[in-house]
């Protein structure tokens, strides 16, 4: 990550405008706390610490702002915030379509569209797009269900 | 002085941060070896 991934200049643009950055060793205390037993580990916390998203091993740094983008996403998430939580997983479905986040983005927002909605509509379209886009994804298999709505 | 990330090292001070500046915390556990 150090010698590729964050010298690209769009991520340090990136993480220094929409993140607070910290990065910690894997055998100071944190790490424990989190069990850590791999690294890269890379976590998106909220403002109290909990965590909402892990990715494990090298990201590219187009794969990292995604991952990121999609974590932030999975904060409101988490909240119950919906309607902000689409605009995170749209960023990624618009922005980088084709990384590796965007299967569950789509995913996502099709949820959250159908929680802030109360319409199934949503989880069919997010099948649908699955399926056209990503159809060897695990995230299609996990939206199958939703072709039957 | 080329741009870099500005990293935190410290959990609570990022913590603050985050209420401060209304953000998600981005974690990085790495290997220092």
């Amino acid at each position: 990550m150090g010698a590729v991934t964050y010298p690209n200049e769009a991520v340090i643009t990136f993480i220094n405008e929409k993140v607070v950055p910290l990065r910690i060793g894997s055998a100071e205390q944190p790490a424990k706390d989190f069990s850590i037993n791999w690294t890269p580990a890379l976590l998106i916390l909220d403002k109290n610490g909990k965590e909402h998203h892990r990715s494990i091993g090298f990201l590219e740094p187009e794969e990292l702002i995604s991952a990121i983008v999609l974590g932030i996403g999975k904060m409101h998430y988490d909240a119950g915030e919906f309607k902000e939580a689409i605009t995170f997983f749209e960023k990624i479905v618009d922005k980088s379509p084709g990384s590796d986040s965007a299967p569950e983005a789509v995913f996502l927002a099709g949820v959250s569209r159908y929680k802030s909605t109360k319409n199934a509509l949503p989880l069919k379209e997010a099948y649908e797009h699955l399926l056209k886009e990503y159809p060897l994804s695990p995230w299609a298999k996990r939206a199958s269900p939703y072709r039957l709505l | 002085m080329a741009k870099q990330i500005q990293w935190e090292t410290v959990l609570d001070k990022a913590l603050s941060r985050g209420k401060a500046e209304n953000k998600a915390i981005f974690l990085d556990f790495f290997n220092p070896q």
